[in-house]
């Protein structure tokens, strides 16, 4: 089995072809942590070029349109265009220093994904040498209470047991809590002093995590912008969702943070692209021979992308009936995993490049029409003696909520590549299993010389690659073949690779990702503010519309398969769903 | 899991693959609906053209690769008689008659004779391949089985030699011993030499007997020494020919040692036998995957897109032994790897991956488009071709002969165990693209494999990660015959985890893991074929003279310059010279890679 070796340096457990080659990359210092860096050393001339021109750049990109300047400007990694120093951070040099602050640390996020990811990341020794974690919240709190709290959540990978406890006792001595208000900018000052305590007057870089509810994004902003920015090195902002809830308030959201900080520190986090499969699916298309030739409508029938749940919101509704399963799910992920799929080659793997061919892929999007849409929402169900309620009997949701729980579109790209292809999306809640899956459905063979062996319906014949994003990754392809044996009878089976199989070694979670990529400035799984509205118009009128119109969702029980309304919106146009099919 | 089938009319039940739709690539012979039937027919024209034909003015000519034919129309044929009337030698008028019985009717009956009953090749493939067909239930209700050879023995000395063969699937143990009892009781031996027309008179006499005025169609299978072919074929065939049903004969290779011989066999059998009564066995045919490739290539979307000199740099056919001739090298030694392997089922393969889209699945369309590959083919140069012997080599204490070790081996002998060859198709699909075939005996391993390399991706976003090799990270798609059947297809993904490394793993389909039911030998499908006279797998005469004319400039021209085959060790990897050939045209070895 042949490694293609890349930059990653610090995992010694897999074999490489070439060993020479890994010397020499390893020799060079960590190249992953500083993407810029990984181009090699003979790009460092052009880097220092654009940071002179990065200065003189002012960014307005929330109409999406100065493409290539943003691209300039992004390229340096070192975010801070005021910051002018010429060199960049070697992150593990000893003299910088990296300071996370999680905003927000007591909250459920920050204890089940952030920490744990952090840790993780500390654990493969992917972190600088100097950093501290610093949790913010309202909370009163000392540093061992945020210790001891964060300690219950930090697992091992399953795989590298060793030395676990003494990593976690060395991580949890490198955590610290600040307890103040999220609009106070002197809690923030005082923040700021703590953290140049533990930067020791090293080069300082600092990360913020908000892991806060949308409404007070701004002020911390504003504060910790203000107050706790680095002087010496680069500032960033992780943001999650909801970025607002149509094109208004995501554009009122993106003038706000601006006001404070720059596009290229702001980083919104879309953890669906951080996850392994879809990191795979530009890989698979560019890096194969076979696959590129097929990627257009003369090949390709139709898209899936299917999302789901198998719980409800569990008495914890509240924030999900303002929002529903069209912005929570299909808006920001599925929409992101069609841009990627769908978009043109870029011209490089850097994250501009990559970007402007997703924003691209969004505003060639026919806007979504109300009738190429069908929603759905649970309602209590008893099965086997026990019952589920349904979303309005969650103490959270008003009664007569509408609100989707589960929605299906089908979407169109008026594009060369894909004009009349449709995409399908569906997501919903308390649906019998829990996946994320996009299905490619290929055409029917012209002229079949098998048709006699496939009966009447050549469309169930069609090859159909899978890639299942979770759970147990996997990507197949379903190929036509000959049942072995004396007859000629033909059987839908798969080429397939289960991830669990070929790689023993446990997939990190998408958060640990994201939060190393946004610690090197690595951009390409973060939105743009560009991308951000392409999105929210494509679905702003349709949401808009449904509210207006006060459309009824489609009641489906829990557990089940959802509203029958989807298998209607797909045979309106000739598709089948690929998951709800008898070979699944 | 959805299943498309269309199953063959027999058989087996116990297949999960239910289907519901029973019209089928063969051709059904029992019971059918007539509607279905007439769908079937409709899709077989070559089939229903022959059923026009009076046998007796078919005039087939060869050698232009298409069947130019003046045939007269005589009558039509009830579709349900089909293939099994027509394409049979029988005289107009009882050719009529046959026509109102299906051959599995009660009236209609097949003589199955194995001609060289006693030799090794009817001991270990054929009679055990005819009782699985048997106890599979797939031959015709009405059968006898009958050995042909010069030994004196007796029905019950020969069932005693056939039953120590006989197996049952594993899958299916129940009531073997009750199938192998009542399969053996069709059995019977008759003893004669192989040119006495007299002793085929006997036999014939013995046949008749047994078909007991049904309608009879026979079926010789020459399992003896090419040189005694004609003579068994003309003994049979003037003396033991069905009189009211076809006749057809199975023969085996060699055919020929050259285009001459080859040629000169043909003619001789045609004094005595019509084209469609000659089944040329090649048995790679009749193996699984090399069956499944034109399902691959035809059912499937994605494929047929790369299929060409566009997409694919190279393509390897790969067949190896891990084992020497081992005492039995007399009749190697005369023909040499190239005729034993390459000429015929090497060659074979590759005119099936690379032919044109047929116009159906019948045989003749499917042959015809194989045959025009072969015609497509530049001349093999010397240059382009590697040949090894191997020597002995001691390993582990234990030490393997060499070659020319072989006591029926002469000791200077320069018959190749080794080759490999490029070969390029002239064509419009194919200009360019090496197709490299590799061949040899005492290897390191035993496999036969077809290997598609892909070419690399034309400005790959990915190069930096890939080092600076690219050619390494091609697509690969692999097709292995033996052992262990499977498909896979060698994709580029990233290995998870942090940071973006890239690793070639298999989009990958093990047989053995799908299929739970035992692959049926390459000789059942093929005696089956031929009882029902579905030709698809049979080697047509045109093909073997296309097959021939490719390689006997090479093979003189190797045997009158005296070539020194390369030595290679008992169990290596064979001569270093393949990869010598191989790198001139830029192409590696995907079974010996690192990865592999």
């Amino acid at each position: 089995m042949a490694k293609l070796l890349s930059n990653s340096c610090s995992q010694s457990s897999s074999v490489t072809f070439s060993s020479l080659h890994n010397e020499k990359l390893c020799s060079s210092g960590k190249l992953k942590v500083i993407p810029s860096v990984s181009h090699f050393s003979k790009w460092a001339p052009k880097i220092s070029a654009r940071i002179q021109l990065r200065s003189h750049f002012e960014l307005k990109s929330s109409n999406g349109y100065p493409l290539n300047a943003v691209s300039l400007q992004d390229e340096g990694s070192d975010a801070n265009p005021q910051a002018e120093e010429p060199h960049f951070p070697e992150l593990g040099e000893g003299d910088s220093t990296l300071s996370i602050t999680v905003v927000g640390a007591s909250g459920d996020l920050a204890k089940k994904k952030i920490f744990p990811a952090l840790f993780a990341l500390y654990y493969e020794d992917w972190l600088p040498e100097n950093f501290v974690v610093c949790g913010y919240s309202r909370t009163k709190m000392n540093d061992e209470e945020l210790r001891n709290m964060i300690s219950r959540t930090l697992t091992c990978r399953i795989d590298k047991r060793e030395n676990c406890e003494d990593k976690m006792a060395q991580f949890l001595q490198r955590c610290f809590y600040h307890s103040g208000q999220y609009n106070s900018e002197e809690h923030f000052l005082e923040l700021d002093s703590k953290l140049k305590e533990k930067e020791g007057g090293r080069l300082s870089n600092r990360l913020f995590y908000l892991s806060i509810p949308p409404n007070i994004f701004v002020d911390v902003v504003r504060c910790a912008s203000t107050k706790a920015s680095s002087t010496s090195g680069w500032t960033r902002v992780i943001v999650e969702k909801p970025f607002g809830r149509d094109s208004e308030s995501s554009n009122e959201l993106t003038r706000s943070l601006k006001q404070y900080l720059t596009e290229d520190q702001i980083f919104r986090i879309d953890h669906y692209l951080g996850k392994e499969l879809v990191e795979n699916l530009s890989v698979l298309r560019f890096s194969n021979l076979v696959f590129e030739p097929l990627w257009s409508r003369n090949y390709i029938r139709n898209v899936q992308l299917i999302f789901s749940e198998d719980f409800g919101t569990e008495g914890r509704g509240g924030y999900f009936d303002n929002y529903g399963i069209i912005r929570d799910i299909m808006q920001n992920h599925l929409l992101q995993i069609l841009a990627l799929f769908a978009m043109e080659t870029p011209v490089s793997l850097d994250a501009e490049d990559i970007r402007n061919e997703k924003v691209k892929v969004l505003r060639s999007m026919r806007p979504l029409q109300l009738e190429d849409v069908n929603v759905g929402q649970y309602k209590g169900h008893s099965k086997g003696g026990k019952s589920y309620p349904g979303y309005t009997d969650d103490p959270t949701v008003p009664k007569n909520s509408i609100t989707p729980t589960f929605a299906a579109a089908a979407l169109f790209i008026n594009n060369a590549r894909w004009d009349g292809v449709p995409f399908l999306m569906k997501a919903g809640k308390a649906l019998h299993t829990r996946r994320a899956e996009i299905r490619v459905q290929f055409r029917h063979v012209p002229g079949n010389l098998y048709k006699r062996n496939f009966g009447t319906d050549l469309d169930k014949a069609t090859n159909e690659l899978v890639l299942r994003v979770q759970p147990d990754e996997a990507i197949y392809l379903k190929i036509n073949n000959k049942v072995p044996g004396l007859g000629m009878r033909l059987d839908r089976s798969d080429l397939n690779l289960l991830y669990k199989a070929r790689y023993p070694r446990e997939i990190p979670d998408a958060y640990e990702r994201l939060l190393l990529d946004a610690v090197e400035g690595e951009r390409r799984l973060f939105i743009r503010s560009d991308e951000l509205d392409a999105a929210w118009a494509l679905f702003t009128p349709l949401l808009k519309e449904l509210e207006e119109k006060k459309i009824a969702p489609e009641l489906y029980p829990y557990g089940s398969r959802g509203p029958v309304g989807a298998h209607y919106l797909a045979a309106k146009h000739n598709v089948r769903w690929g998951d709800l099919a008898g070979d699944e | 899991m959805a299943t498309l089938s269309s199953s063959k009319h027999c058989c087996s039940s116990s297949s999960v693959y239910s289907s519901s739709s029973s019209f089928g690539f063969h051709q059904p012979q029992r019971n059918i609906p007539f509607p279905v039937v007439s769908q079937k027919r409709l899709g077989s024209k070559s089939v229903s053209w022959q059923s026009k034909c009076s046998p007796s003015s078919n005039v087939i000519l060869m050698q232009d690769g298409a069947l130019a034919t003046k045939r007269v129309a005589t009558d039509e044929a009830p579709p349900s008689k089909l293939k099994e009337g027509l394409l049979s030698v029988t005289p107009p008028e009882e050719h009529k008659q046959l026509m109102n019985f299906d051959t599995n009717a009660d009236k209609s009956t097949v003589s199955i004779t194995v001609v060289g009953a006693s030799g090794d090749l009817a001991k270990k493939k054929i009679f055990p391949a005819l009782f699985a067909l048997y106890y599979e239930d797939c031959l015709p209700e009405h059968f006898t089985i009958f050995g042909y050879a010069r030994s004196k023995m007796t029905d019950a000395e020969l069932r005693n030699i056939v039953s120590k063969t006989l197996t049952c699937r594993i899958d299916k143990r129940e009531n073997c011993s009750e199938k192998m009892e009542q399969f053996l009781k069709r059995c019977f031996y008759h003893s004669g030499q192989y040119d006495s027309q007299q002793n085929f008179v006997e036999l014939d006499k013995k046949l008749k007997e047994h078909e007991a005025g049904r309608v009879a169609n026979r079926l010789f299978y020459l399992s003896i020494p090419p040189n005694i072919f004609v003579d068994a074929v003309k003994c049979a065939s003037l003396s033991a020919s069905a009189a009211n049903g076809w006749t057809r004969v199975i023969v085996e290779k060699p055919f020929g040692r050259d285009s001459e011989s080859s040629a000169a066999l043909t003619r001789a059998l045609k004094q005595y036998l019509e084209e469609d009564q000659i089944f040329r066995i090649d048995h790679y045919l009749g193996k699984e995957l090399v069956e499944n490739l034109s399902v691959l290539r035809f059912s499937n979307l994605i494929f047929e897109p790369l299929w060409s000199r566009q997409y694919i740099r190279n393509v390897q056919l790969i067949f190896s032994e891990d084992f020497g001739t081992e005492g039995r090298g007399g009749y190697f030694d005369h023909y040499g790897i190239i005729r034993d392997i390459m000429q015929n089922h090497l060659l074979q393969i590759l005119a099936l991956f690379a032919m044109e889209t047929p116009v159906s699945l019948d045989a003749e369309d499917i042959r015809n488009e194989k045959v025009k590959v072969l015609r497509s083919m530049k001349p093999i140069r010397i240059d382009d071709v590697v040949i090894g012997q191997y020597k002995s080599h001691t390993k582990g204490g234990v030490s393997y002969p060499g070659y020319t070790d072989d006591k029926t081996v002469p000791k200077d002998s320069l018959t190749p165990t080794f080759a490999a060859a490029a070969l390029f198709i002239d064509n419009a699909r194919w200009d360019g693209v090496p197709f490299l075939m590799k061949a040899g005996k005492a290897l390191h391993n035993r496999r036969a494999e077809i290997r598609v390399q892909f070419r690399h991706v034309p400005g790959n976003l990915y190069n930096r990660n890939f080092g600076t090799d690219l050619d390494r990270a091609t697509n690969e798609l692999v097709i292995r015959v033996q052992p262990d059947e499977a498909i896979y297809l060698k994709i580029n993904n990233k290995v998870p985890g942090l940071g973006m490394r890239l690793d070639r793993s298999n989009l990958n389909l093990l047989y053995k893991a799908r299929y739970s039911k035992e692959i049926p030998d390459a000789y059942e499908r093929l005696l089956l074929d031929a009882v029902e006279g579905e030709r698809r797998l049979f080697i047509r005469s045109d093909e073997l003279d296309a097959a021939w004319s490719l390689f006997t400039p090479v093979l003189k021209e190797l045997e009158e310059k005296k070539i020194t085959p390369e030595y290679y060790p008992y169990g290596s990897r064979g001569p270093v010279g393949a990869h010598y050939l191989a790198a001139r045209y830029n192409v590696k070895w995907g079974d010996i890679g690192v990865d592999e």
